[in-house]
């Protein structure tokens, strides 16, 4: 890795007319042939980043290099130096994939020789030579997303901005996408930066983690480092009895070898993405009336239940399946940060015992990045933020890209 | 970033023919379409009202029909800027290192080539029709004709730019549809003279470009100018369409350029 720093960004920031601060005075580098991961939630200000470096968005403060060349005082070198997969999809459905392509290579005036060898080149790189010349929307999710990314590195840019770049795709396709995205930085040593809200994502692709949150950087490391630091294990104690939930927490609380204890319920501890996907696209369009319903006490309608995992604060609880069908939320989980935590699991089990507390199960992990993300945002990644309007437009999106969908 | 790429106008264009050709359906569906109004009303009221002046009314008819669908065509393809933002695809245009300027000119020289070439079609089919006199003449009119379909669409593509880059959605184009542009069809005598009007709303037409459109089209077509507006009125109808063309053109460009990515 090398030690040049080929992104340079200095107290940047984005105030959206003139009230909203989605990017707060972020500085950060980018060191040459590395994949940096913006790990935030959704409306963290990830995108709004990635726009301002890409002088789509002028920075209401601050300043930023890429690749040498100021994004306020030379816009076309910088957009000459990245290549942007954006969040939504941005191909032309009516074309084909080469026609995508060739669109691209003359916008960014390519010559004819090296454009027609270049396309090639894209093609095999992420293997679409054999679809090239089929109309993009009989693609599926993951093919136009690799057509993208063939896009995005047709003119040679010495930085590739994925913005999310597995939203949407089913397992499969997002395992294929990851192959592709570490084939690119390690063969081509084309320097990447990638924004997820998926922990596993960031942890399995980035060299360097920045998670973002509210428009903050509030940590920047290693994935290795981020976790290294929480020092201790998490150990779940999974509790059905709600009152026996609230007992446990202020038990722990009080230990002074527990570092930390959140409260989830079990819906929210399924760490596989494959669930978790599901689950998210299912949840989008309605969570709204979610929302208010449960405000509400939600007594007699009985059809709604929450869609969002939910800390322990917001009880009343109620979950629907796609059934519709009202039953009480399962268990709890606690999770506690300890020391040791292995040699602490018999005392834990003895004191929820002696408190009269009833545990289904004990379990214990090593820190994952949703802990690490937990301990410097307060906040499980999990949780949605972001407006209505954000969150219908994002379930817009992933049904775009899952509309055509497929093995990719 | 200010400068003006022509590869880029072009790439875009490009682009916009290629679309066109590929909806295969759409075209020969508004050329069936105009050729219908042309035979209902040419032929249907046409048996009624005889003729206007000295030519039948087909022949009057053909080139208001020309300009209906020349209007329609231009102004819907300069709004779809609203499905390029929707679709995402303005986004891989606005982040190259091109101007906004370059690209929404290619988008309106694509729709205004697209659409003037719905025109033709539409011109020769009503030539078959025998709406027009074969003649010397005749084929230098369509030559020149060629050029003002070129210089109403490009000038209708740049309002429809204007519209789509200030309107988020396109049910808002839906009403402005019905209050902009079904009044600039209606009042472009396209069915009937201007001197057939009451003075009111002569002065409405005379305001209204695609009426001097059409009358261009009937002098390029027909021989015959507007009664109104003596021997020369071909000059004021190219004059007030030339002027249009550019204040669109350049009003398209502004409001694209201004509009949120
Ligand atoms: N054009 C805009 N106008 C106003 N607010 C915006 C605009 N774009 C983004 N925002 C707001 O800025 C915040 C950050 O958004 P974004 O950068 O898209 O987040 P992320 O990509 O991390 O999900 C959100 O609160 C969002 O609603
Ligand atoms: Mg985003």
């Amino acid at each position: 890795m090398g030690s040049i720093s080929i992104i340079e960004v200095k107290g940047l920031s984005k105030v959206f007319k003139g009230k909203i601060r989605a990017v707060n005075r972020i500085s950060f580098n980018v060191k040459e042939g590395e994949i940096l991961g913006f790990l935030g939630p959704n409306g963290a200000g990830k995108t709004t980043t990635l726009n301002m470096l890409s002088t789509l968005l002028r920075p209401s403060e601050g300043a930023a290099k890429v690749n040498g060349f100021d994004i306020e005082q030379e816009p076309d070198a910088v957009r000459r130096s990245i290549g942007y997969v954006f969040q939504e999809p941005t191909l032309d459905l009516q074309l084909t994939g080469r026609e995508n392509l060739d669109f691209h290579g003359r916008l960014y005036h390519l010559k004819k020789e090296d454009r027609k060898r270049r396309i090639e080149e894209m093609l095999q790189l992420v293997q679409l030579t054999d679809r090239a010349d089929d109309l993009v929307k009989t693609y599926s999710g993951g093919m136009k997303r690799r057509l993208e990314i063939a896009r995005g590195l047709l003119h040679h840019p010495k930085v590739l901005f994925l913005d999310e770049p597995t939203l949407g795709l089913d397992p499969q396709t997002r395992h294929s996408i990851w192959d592709h995205i570490q084939r690119l930085n390690k063969e081509r040593r084309i320097t990447i930066i990638l924004t997820t809200h998926y922990t596993e994502e960031a942890d399995f692709l980035c060299g360097r983690i920045l998670i973002i949150d509210s428009g903050e950087i509030v940590a920047l490391d290693t994935p290795e480092k981020l976790k290294a630091k929480l020092e201790g294990d998490v150990v779940i104690l999974v509790i059905r009895n709600p009152t026996m939930v609230l007992r446990a927490r202020s038990l722990f609380e009080e230990k002074k070898w527990v570092r930390r204890v959140d409260v989830f319920s079990r819906e929210n501890t399924e760490t596989s993405p494959d669930l978790k996907m599901e689950k998210m696209h299912r949840m989008r369009g309605v969570s709204r009336i979610g929302g208010m319903m449960g405000e509400m006490g939600s007594g007699e309608g009985g059809s709604i239940r929450k869609q969002k995992p939910k800390r322990h604060e917001d009880i009343p609880e109620m979950e629907i399946d796609d059934g519709n069908r009202r039953k009480d939320l399962g268990s709890k989980q606690l999770n506690l940060l300890v020391d040791n935590g292995s040699h602490r699991i018999p005392e834990i089990v003895k004191l929820s015992e002696a408190a009269g507390i009833t545990l289904e199960s004990v379990e214990l992990h090593k820190p994952t990045l949703d802990d690490v993300f937990l301990s410097v945002t307060g906040r499980n990644i999990r949780e949605e933020k972001g407006s209505f309007v954000e969150m219908a437009r994002r379930h817009h999106i992933l049904q775009q890209a899952r509309g055509k969908r497929g093995v990719g | 970033m200010q400068t003006l790429s022509w590869q880029a106008v072009y790439v875009v264009l490009l682009r916009e023919l290629k679309r066109y050709w590929r909806a295969k359906a759409r075209i020969v569906s508004s050329v069936v379409q105009s050729v219908f109004f042309l035979a209902i009303f040419g032929l249907g009221l046409g048996g009624l009202i005889g003729g206007i002046g000295d030519i039948s009314y087909l022949s009057y008819l053909a080139p208001g029909i020309i300009g209906m669908s020349l209007l329609f065509a231009s102004v819907f393809s300069g709004v779809s800027v609203i499905f390029d933002r929707q679709f995402g695809f303005m986004k891989e245009m606005l982040v190259a290192p091109v101007s906004r300027t370059s690209i929404i000119l290619g988008r309106i020289f694509g729709g205004a080539v697209t659409a003037s070439l719905q025109g033709i079609m539409i011109m020769i089919v009503a030539g078959f029709m025998g709406a027009f006199e074969p003649s010397l003449a005749l084929a230098l009119g369509a030559v020149a004709a060629v050029g003002v379909m070129f210089l109403i669409t490009s000038g209708f593509v740049g309002l429809g730019v204007a519209i789509g880059s200030s309107l988020n959605d396109f049910h808002a184009f839906q009403l402005l549809s019905t209050f902009v542009i079904w009044p600039i069809f209606m009042l472009s005598g396209v069915f009937f003279p201007i001197d057939t009007v009451p003075a009111p709303l002569q002065i409405v037409m005379l305001a209204n470009p695609l009426f001097h459109g059409v009358e261009l089209l009937r002098w390029c077509l027909l021989g015959v100018g507007t009664p109104l507006l003596g021997p020369f009125g071909w000059m004021i109808n190219l004059g007030v369409l030339a002027v249009f063309n550019v204040l669109m053109i350049i009003l398209g460009a502004f409001l694209f350029s201004r509009a949120q990515v």
